[in-house]
């Protein structure tokens, strides 16, 4: 069953058409990646996903039910982290929770235990300060707490990763990875190799509509391979093949990279073999989701 | 129910650690001590003053206070408390909205007319707590210092004024869900109860003005009796329930 379902999305801002378009499902207990550049409408999406967007058309299922503008009932299936989440500045991380849970009609012991977990799941079991003394780092994964609490069905987080250092993206992407014995995670993101470290499915925004969508082996296969690099021993060898074949590329003084089919792959072979010209290193370029990605919003 | 009283719960512990609540308790209770002391100065600062006013021509004879100065004191300073009022939450909403700090807690599942109530109870709740303590501790002196029996409808005149400090929070929390900004907000309702006033000095239109609340004065020496505000005591509660209830669909609709 599909957590979440979009059917032909529309939005605009004044005369600039945002959304036009867009269908997406996303199917339980996956990590998707919402892949998009800036500016491409992802943060559209997730609002009116949540009901706080009034969307120009198109329909929005969560769990089969339909998300209406300004009714939140949909919300208590989502869990919903912004890209800089804001707290009440004055309350400490617990308090916070503890609103929260009795705001989704949690009882007591439940919201007491549920958050101690979690803030523990987070690092913040130990921190006694207010939230006002946070990091961007801390209120992130105070974020991920919340957003956590009342176990949703679908936790959607908006750029998670984009402003923290290696190391707090590390811990987020960690957290999230936890996150999937529990939930089913929606995630928007420009950087691809997060998609690629924890993703199971991923979709392409581009142009107000959903370019590609599929599992990341899917995505990946749907581009066959990139090409291959040649490393040479000497200069003069790669002097040779550039002369010989017009269509190699040098990016390092020995290094040539070579972008076409196998046959002509093997034909720069043959020569290399029938002239003995020594070779480093043969080297076929993997696909990426970033070439994938470029391809797309070209 | 439960989501409401959550969210309210965090107003009241808003008010406190932002040290509102504070400012709030000290401006009111510093306006009750400051009406009877005004009162009871006021001999002592006209002899002081009395040469230079002789200078200017003026006599200066024995000046009587009484319960009645003190009162009226208490009625003229209650604007200016009723305007820090307005200026200290004027940003109550705004905040919010600038903030985002509203998203969360939405989509968790609380709905936006339960955040309008509770933000109008708040408000309902410290008017009548600060105003009560104002108008406590200048009962108090009085009595101590003079006899509140020589005041005509104390209680009612009283009870009028808190009626048009609690008209003009539903104007705060209607034009809070209107605009964005806090600005706008104490601007708009500054202009509707000036709007208020202008139309007032209309004689026909008079009676129905809520801001004849504010003329305790009439009332406490006894020139009009309670009946000539019902009229506008009238408009201000059927106007005031307009607003909160008009907030709730603007709010709805509120891209936040």
């Amino acid at each position: 069953m599909d957590v979440l379902a979009i059917r032909n999305l529309k939005k605009n801002f004044g005369s600039k058409k945002v959304l036009c378009g867009l269908d997406l499902s996303v199917p339980e207990h996956s990590i998707f990646g919402f892949i998009g550049k800036n500016g491409a409408g992802k943060t559209t999406t997730m609002k009116a996903i949540l009901g706080l967007l009034k969307s120009d058309g198109g329909k929005i299922y969560i769990m089969g039910e339909k998300v209406h503008f300004g009714k939140t009932s949909t919300n208590r299936h989502i869990g919903y982290l912004p890209d800089v989440p804001e707290f009440y500045s004055y309350m400490t991380s617990l308090e916070y929770l503890t609103l929260c849970g009795e705001v989704c009609g949690m009882d007591k012991a439940g919201i007491m235990t549920r958050s101690k977990e979690l803030l523990e799941l987070v690092g913040l079991g130990q921190e006694g300060r207010r939230i006002k003394g946070f990091s961007r780092g801390m209120k992130q994964r105070l974020g991920i707490a919340q957003a956590l609490l009342n176990r949703p069905k679908l936790l959607i987080c908006d750029e998670p990763t984009s402003a923290l250092d290696p190391a707090g993206r590390k811990e987020i992407l960690d957290i999230l990875l936890a996150a999937k014995e529990q939930t089913t995670v929606l995630f928007s993101t420009h950087i691809l190799s997060d998609v690629e470290r924890i993703c199971t499915e991923a979709a392409f925004l581009h142009d107000g509509k959903i370019a590609m969508q599929g599992s990341i082996t899917e995505l990946r296969n749907k581009q066959s391979s990139d090409g291959f690099i040649i490393e040479t021993e000497q200069k003069w060898a790669a002097d040779t093949l550039i002369k010989t074949f017009g269509d190699l590329q040098r990016t390092e003084q020995n290094t040539l990279v070579f972008h076409g089919g196998e046959d002509r792959f093997f034909s720069i072979m043959q020569y290399v073999v029938e002239n003995r010209i020594p070779i480093q290193i043969i080297e076929r370029i993997e696909p990426t989701l970033e070439s994938l990605f470029l391809e797309v919003i070209k | 129910m439960k989501p409401l009283l959550a969210f309210m719960k965090k107003e009241y512990l808003e008010a406190a650690r932002t040290g509102k609540l504070l400012i709030l308790i000290l401006l009111f209770v510093l306006f009750g001590i400051m009406n009877p002391a005004v009162a009871k100065l006021t001999p002592w600062m006209m002899e002081m003053l009395s040469d230079t006013i002789a200078e200017s021509g003026l006599i200066v004879t024995n000046i009587q206070v009484d319960a009645m100065s003190s009162w009226t004191q208490f009625f003229k300073n209650i604007p200016m408390a009723l305007i820090a009022f307005v200026l200290i939450f004027s940003d109550l909403f705004t905040k919010e909205y600038k903030s985002g700090t509203l998203l969360l807690v939405l989509t968790k599942g609380l709905s936006r007319y339960e955040v309008v109530f509770a933000k109008t109870l708040l408000l309902l709740s410290l008017w009548t707590f600060c105003y009560g303590i104002c108008f406590a501790i200048t009962y108090g002196y009085n009595a101590y210092f003079w006899d509140n029996g020589i005041v005509n409808n104390l209680f009612s005149s009283a009870a009028i004024w808190w009626l048009f400090g609690i008209w003009v929070i539903c104007l705060i929390v209607l034009f809070s869900s209107l605009l964005q900004n806090n600005t706008g907000v104490s601007l708009c309702t500054g202009g509707t109860v000036l709007l208020a006033y202008l139309l007032s000095l209309i004689p026909k239109v008079k009676v129905y003005s809520p801001t004849i609340l504010m003329d305790a004065n009439s009332l406490l020496i006894g020139a009009e009796s309670v009946d000539a505000y019902i009229k506008a005591v009238i408009i201000a509660a059927i106007s005031g329930v307009i607003c909160i209830a008009g907030s709730v669909p603007v709010m709805n609709k509120k891209q936040l």
